[in-house]
């Protein structure tokens, strides 16, 4: 009942997200009817994830065949939920999947492309001159933000590498890999070639 | 259980809360309960339940095995939780009867689904549980939630949900039943004959339905009784499984 309770809130809060990208729920119909096993390894936990154009339904009991089962463990589901490329975490050997896996591909490409429409939602409470002021001025804020990560990021590095020569700098350190590189396949060439004279030797000493 | 105490000459009587009625008058007193409380239905389940009801509704909803293209029935709708999930789970090649016999609770519950879009694959119908206006065999799943209770002849009322099931069908009867924990049951006794009939005099400005509610919660029979009613009228395989200390049960029944 606990776990029941638990899976209705999140199934509660995933739908209103979902509502959110215009284009999430009627790209979810398409998946209407199938089922999908979510088998946790490791703590063991079965729940069961149905689509529909009305969003997600979450149960932890569900009786007819699923179409595709995930087997992974918690850590792996995890990071499953949380990370930007989703189909990566799927193709990871602790991950299993069994049946249809184009139904959880689909299900997971929709959640990947999720593109929230945060300003509606906004402009439902707030009304569309409120947001727009607000949404605006979080705009401006999100860009200088961004553009001041970004060049601290560049200045920090520069002065790492090529001031205070702390750190090897990004193209310095290729080239000295390149070159490893070439020393190393040089190395077993030599290898090679010692190898052959010695089978030569080997071989007129038979003779 | 049996719900007819024939008296020597005169009408059989069964019970209504706590009091005897007779059979005739029963389902007319039940139906004035309900048509007082349809209005503010949906508040008061959460409100008396504490949202309880949404989980105990769903846990019968992952029990019941509907699938795409299913019929389902479900009997004492009310105001349609069921029906809402079960017409997403069928689809539009399935079909969902939502039955009550009160008509202003399958009004509230009309309303209601269509002010959610949910419509296509539903059909409303006016019907009494123990004669059920449908074919033989017609039905995937049939499923009465917070509604036998209410029912004159029960035997009769199961025995009429198995004529209109298809073999391999499941009946799920989702009722209150006897708290396993006898500190619950104290709780639990305290809390609706004192805190339900208040509630109902607060909200709906009826004590008395839901004094009524209180009673005929305790006049239900229990979970091994109504198994051996469900196994009485053919049922096969018959389980239960006992929600929040048992003040709840979900009793599955499958037509052989």
């Amino acid at each position: 009942m606990l776990l029941s309770a638990l899976l209705a809130s999140v199934e509660h809060g995933l739908n209103r997200v979902l509502r959110l990208d215009s284009t999430a729920l009627p790209r979810l119909a398409a998946l209407d009817g199938k089922v999908i096993a979510v088998d946790c390894r490791n703590p063991a936990l079965q729940l069961f994830i149905l689509p529909s154009d009305d969003g997600l339904m979450l149960a932890s009991h569900w009786l007819n065949e699923a179409d595709c089962t995930l087997r992974a463990p918690a850590s792996s589901l995890l990071q499953l939920a949380l990370s930007q490329d989703k189909t990566a975490v799927l193709h990871s050997p602790q991950v299993e999947l069994e049946g249809d896996s184009g139904v959880l591909l689909d299900l997971v490409k929709v959640l990947q492309d999720l593109e929230l429409d945060w300003e509606y939602e906004l402009s439902r409470w707030l009304g569309p001159v409120a947001t727009q002021l607000i949404a605006g001025h979080l705009r401006s804020r999100a860009s200088w933000t961004r553009q001041g990560v970004a060049s601290f990021n560049q200045n920090l590095s520069e002065y790492l590498a090529e001031e205070a020569r702390t750190l090897v700098g990004k193209r310095e350190a290729e080239a000295r890999f390149s070159e490893l590189d070439e020393l190393k396949i040089d190395i077993e060439r030599l290898e090679a070639r010692i190898e052959r004279l010695a089978r030569s030797l080997n071989s007129s000493d038979n003779a | 259980m049996n719900d007819q105490r024939k008296g020597s000459d005169a009408e059989p009587t069964t019970h209504f809360g706590f009091k005897n009625v007779p059979e005739s008058q029963k389902a007319d007193k039940v139906a004035e309960v309900f048509h007082s409380v349809a209005a503010k239905y949906d508040l008061m389940n959460d409100v008396l339940s504490g949202g309880m009801h949404r989980l105990w509704k769903r846990f019968a909803i992952e029990l019941s095995g509907v699938r795409a293209g299913n019929r389902v029935l479900d009997i004492a709708g009310g105001t349609g939780d069921l029906t809402r999930k079960f017409s997403h789970l069928v689809g539009p090649t399935g079909q969902v009867v939502l039955a009550d016999i009160n008509a202003s609770m399958l009004k509230v519950g009309r309303d209601r689904l269509l002010d959610l879009g949910v419509a296509g694959n539903v059909e409303f119908v006016q019907a009494d549980a123990e004669k059920l206006p449908f074919p033989d065999n017609h039905f995937d799943c049939v499923t009465i939630a917070f509604g036998l209770r209410n029912v004159t002849h029960k035997e009769d009322a199961l025995r009429s949900m198995l004529r209109v099931l298809k073999p391999g069908g499941r009946l799920l009867v989702l009722e209150f039943s006897k708290p396993t924990n006898t500190l619950m049951s104290k709780a639990y006794d305290a809390y609706s004959f004192a805190f339900m009939p208040l509630m109902g005099k607060l909200i709906t400005n009826d004590a008395e339905s839901y004094r009524y509610l209180a009673e005929s919660i305790r006049m239900h029979p229990d979970q091994e009784t109504l198994k051996a009613m469900m196994v009485d009228a053919g049922f096969d395989r018959v389980t239960y499984h006992n929600m929040t200390s048992g003040i709840v049960a979900l009793h599955r029944g499958i037509k052989p």
